[in-house]
């Protein structure tokens, strides 16, 4: 990826970790990545700081059906693709006089009411590919779809942030993801300092401490460039040392504003709530929720994600408005793609294209952005979007991160008013 | 990174004054977990074809059906009649909730006895091998849930791992759990579903960009009819769309299996396999297709035998080329078995210390999480997943908590003593053996046996001041506890 990095080392950096012990060496070490040594030529964004604006990204990994989630329920099309699949006009929860949210989105249109949650509609891009694995790429990579990109769009905004900045965090990881997986979203032509939050973090880890310092002795041991899987091992080992123990102190003491369920997801959530009201000067935050792939039987699982990914929102909502977050906040859905307008035989609905997303905030403007996409379709057709998802973190990007979105998206992109 | 040889080089087998302890060391990290002084002697002595025949043999060793899968099988018939008179939807669901309690026993026991077979030096290149192909051929204990399922899809890729891959593929699109996991038997021919033609040519066989829409539409018609009868796999005709096709420019009534041998006279199928074992085996940095071309002309021309992929790979000098030396990050699966194996232990026979760690560093057997299989490299390791190793090499040099195990557990830890895997613990005799004449001697000892390359001078030198002094014991503990969760032995 990067060869060149590694030359562009400073020839300091031996003494530099000789200079500490182990402890001041280890937290020298931990903010010490190449990213923050060399100069990029794109350094136009502010570096976070405690008082800035924070991202929530939520993952709805599978492709979520966009069209039982938001409900045209007054388009006859709807009901004609969807005969056994459609939710009943009776049953949906009215947005305005032609959408309705899914019977289980009941917190969700609590928030709309409020103002406070905002839905862009038909969301997508040109050429869409069915492939998870692919289109997800897409979406956390910001690419057209025939671009193979393997940095993420998060990642170029931190490269953007953060190059000649190396002392304006004090150690925060600048991006943390709850899940077992880095994701692509955060991969940027430099290495950041990110953090995972996992179940992991329970464990006490008090056995072996004796061996700790050894430990620390042998992975900070010289060696060249961080490019390699080694200089990889390297730095995460280094980082995660040092990050745990604060992280793990900070979730123990969280007294959280809201009653969040009991379920992975809203742990999750409930989780990062106290990352940001800890003040970490982190910037963006990453949940995923699976699996949506509902081929067959979509009915009661499509009921329990949605109840599932509703709750959990709120309770996460009311959390920060309940410390005076609310404003520093926003936080947003996506899925790989929608699903096809036409119900299967399986009382699924296999890959579609374009779906809505949410956007959540105390900040958000107007409700429904974007337009409804068009039913009028054959059996088996896809819809065509009229939104593109890269209008949406154009958005994100400019208004919200404060970050030129040109230069992380490659190209100009008309935004929207949801900000 | 450029690969450093050119395409016609790389598949030239290793020149035969090439093949030393350096290259067989390397052979039995990739293909295997370790590279045992005992097995390293063996393989130079014998030399790298007959190396190979040991490992990739003509037929796969044997598997036996654990006892708690055979009991989920057999109560199969009575859970279900239980179902049916049960009197209340909510009775139902009780019976129900015991049926999956079954069930996951029964995996557990399945991927503890796995593992086990695994750790076994003379199996580890078939089995890791076969973790291979089910990182191909992907299904997930979450979906398909019956152990019985799993076990017999996994039973399919055993019997075929050697032989032609077109055989082994057209087996796996009549494996139940392949069908209950990619919603074949959902698939009827006035609305076929395309989840299981898109992974075959995606996932299993060509890879993106060599296939169209269109021809997955058109294969997932010929892919209509397969269903899941009470004894497995069963092809209802009456649900088969048995009107022409076109796939790949070619038109016929084409069913399932002409579908597969149309796939294999796609040049990428030479290609695509070869790419998914050097990504799996040797590099994140896996050349594009062109590269392997040479290689994909010459598979096919042997049939797609998999046996020979393995040893013309295998005895590659691309596979034993220096640019390929401890920078591999070895899966949460490697490394386990890996410190079972450098530390002369067994697998034990309990989902806490065994399966536990397993799933908090990122990768649990016969559950791959989603179709594509794990991704592997760097995204193996994050903060999480790296306490997650490091506390598992701490438990290994614990004694096994018996005191606080349940009745199950104590019963499987007997029956494994019973059959002769009593290590479960690192011993005093082990560490003692690691002790040299000397700090510098037992130094230079614990980095030949351990690591996969030569560390530097301050690591040499961070291990010699640990290890000074009295006793000495305690302090060898300590130092291999800290240096098999150094970075350097999280590579291969």
């Amino acid at each position: 990826m990067n060869n060149s990095l590694s030359s562009k080392l400073p020839a300091t950096r031996r003494e530099f970790l000789r200079m500490g012990g182990s402890g001041i060496g280890l937290l020298a070490f931990s903010r010490f990545a190449p990213a923050f040594l060399v100069q990029s030529s794109l350094n136009a964004a502010p570096a976070p700081e405690k008082d800035r604006s924070i991202l929530v990204l939520i993952q709805l990994a599978g492709g979520n059906d966009g069209l039982n989630t938001v409900v045209p329920y007054e388009d006859a099309n709807y009901y004609r693709l969807r005969p056994t699949l459609g939710l009943k006009k009776k049953d949906v929860l009215p947005i305005n006089d032609l959408l309705g949210f899914h019977p289980s989105c009941a917190e969700l249109s609590k928030l709309v009411t409020e103002g406070k949650l905002g839905i862009v509609q038909n969301v997508g891009y040109p050429n869409p590919n069915r492939s998870h694995f692919r289109s997800t790429e897409i979406w956390e990579s910001a690419s057209d779809s025939d671009v193979n990109d393997a940095t993420g769009w998060i990642g170029r905004y931190l490269d953007n942030t953060c190059s000649g900045r190396p002392d304006s965090k004090g150690g925060d990881p600048v991006a943390v993801n709850a899940g077992n997986e880095v994701p692509q979203s955060f991969l940027g032509e430099n290495p950041h300092p990110t953090f995972t939050l996992s179940g992991n973090l329970r464990r006490g880890g008090g056995r072996g401490n004796n061996t700790l310092s050894l430990l620390k002795r042998l992975a900070e041991s010289d060696h060249e460039g961080s490019d390699t899987n080694e200089g990889f091992l390297r730095a995460t080992m280094m980082d995660a040392l040092v990050t745990e123990q604060r992280i793990q102190s900070l979730l123990g003491r969280y007294k959280s504003d809201s009653e969040y369920p009991g379920n992975p997801f809203a742990q999750s959530l409930k989780n990062v709530a106290a990352l940001i009201a800890a003040g970490l000067s982190t910037r963006v935050y990453y949940v995923s929720l699976g699996s949506f792939d509902t081929h067959a039987n979509q009915q009661g699982t499509h009921e329990r994600l949605l109840t599932t990914l509703s709750e959990g929102m709120a309770a996460f909502q009311r959390d920060l408005d309940g410390k005076g977050l609310g404003p520093q906040v926003l936080t947003m859905t996506f899925s790989e793609f929608g699903r096809r307008p036409s119900e299967n035989k399986s009382s699924g609905t296999d890959h579609g294209t374009a779906a809505p997303l949410f956007v959540m905030g105390s900040k958000i403007k107007g409700s429904v952005h974007g337009t409804s996409p068009k039913l009028d379709l054959p059996v088996n057709q896809d819809l065509t979007f009229s939104t593109d998802f890269r209008q949406v973190y154009a958005t994100v990007l400019n208004r919200w991160l404060d970050c030129p979105n040109e230069t992380i998206l490659g190209k100009k992109f008309e935004m929207l008013n949801f900000i | 990174m450029q690969p450093p040889l050119t395409p016609t080089q790389a598949w030239e087998p290793l020149p035969k004054a090439q093949w030393n302890e350096e290259t067989a060391r390397h052979l039995l990290r990739r293909a295997g977990w370790t590279a045992h002084p005992e097995a390293v002697a063996r393989a130079v002595n014998e030399g790298l074809a007959a190396t190979l025949d040991r490992l990739f043999p003509e037929t796969a060793p044997p598997f036996v059906r654990p006892k708690l899968v055979r009991n989920e099988r057999e109560r199969m018939p009575e859970f279900r009649e239980r179902i049916q008179s049960a009197a209340t939807e909510m009775q139902q669901r009780e019976i129900r909730r015991e049926q999956r309690d079954v069930s996951r026993l029964a995996n557990t026991e399945l991927s503890l006895q796995w593992l086990q077979q695994a750790a076994t030096p003379a199996h580890s290149a078939f089995e890791k091998w076969l973790l291979f192909l089910g990182d191909v051929y992907v299904i997930g204990v979450e979906k398909v849930r019956g152990s019985n399922l799993i076990f017999d899809h996994y039973d399919i890729l055993r019997q075929g791992a050697l032989g032609p891959a077109p055989v082994l593929t057209k087996a796996v699109s009549r494996s139940v759990a392949m069908i209950l996991y990619l919603d074949l038997q959902r698939s009827v021919k006035q609305a076929p579903n395309e989840n299981f033609a898109r992974e075959l040519m995606e996932l299993f066989t060509l890879g993106q960009g060599n296939y169209t829409e269109n021809d997955i539409k058109q294969a997932a018609k010929a892919f209509t009819g397969y269903r899941i009868g009470r004894d497995g796999f069963r092809f209802d005709r009456r649900q088969h769309d048995d009107g022409p096709k076109t796939v790949f420019g070619k038109t016929g009534r084409f069913g399932g299996d002409d579908i597969i041998d149309l796939i294999y006279q796609q040049s990428a199928a030479g290609t695509f396999l070869p790419r998914e074992m050097t990504r799996f085996y040797l590099t994140d940095e896996v050349p594009d297709a062109a590269y392997f071309a040479p290689l994909g002309t010459w598979w096919k021309a042997r049939g797609y035998n998999l046996r020979e992929l393995c040893h013309r790979y295998f005895s590659s000098s691309l596979f034993y080329h220096p640019v390929y030396r401890a920078n591999y990050i070895k899966s949460p699966i490697h490394y386990h078995l890996g410190l079972v194996q450098d530390l002369e232990m067994d697998v034990a026979p309990v989902a806490r210390t065994t399966l536990v760690p397993l799933r908090q560093m990122g990768q649990q057997p016969f559950n791959p999480p989603n179709v594509r299989g794990w991704v592997g490299g760097k995204l193996w390791i994050n903060s999480s997943t790296l306490a997650a190793r490091r506390l598992l090499v701490q438990s290994l040099f614990m004694p096994m908590p018996e005191d606080r195990m349940n009745a199950d557990e104590k019963a499987a830890l007997k029956a494994a003593r019973e059959a002769g895997h009593t290590r479960f613990a690192v011993t005093d005799e082990f560490l003692r053996s690691l002790a040299g004449s000397g700090v510098d001697a037992t130094v230079d000892r614990m980095v030949a046996r351990f690591l996969p390359s030569e560390p530097n001078k301050e690591y040499h030198a961070a291990l010699r001041s640990f290890l000074k002094g009295e006793p000495l014991l305690p302090r060898i503990r300590g130092a291999t506890i800290a240096l098999l969760e150094t970075p350097e032995y999280q590579l291969c």
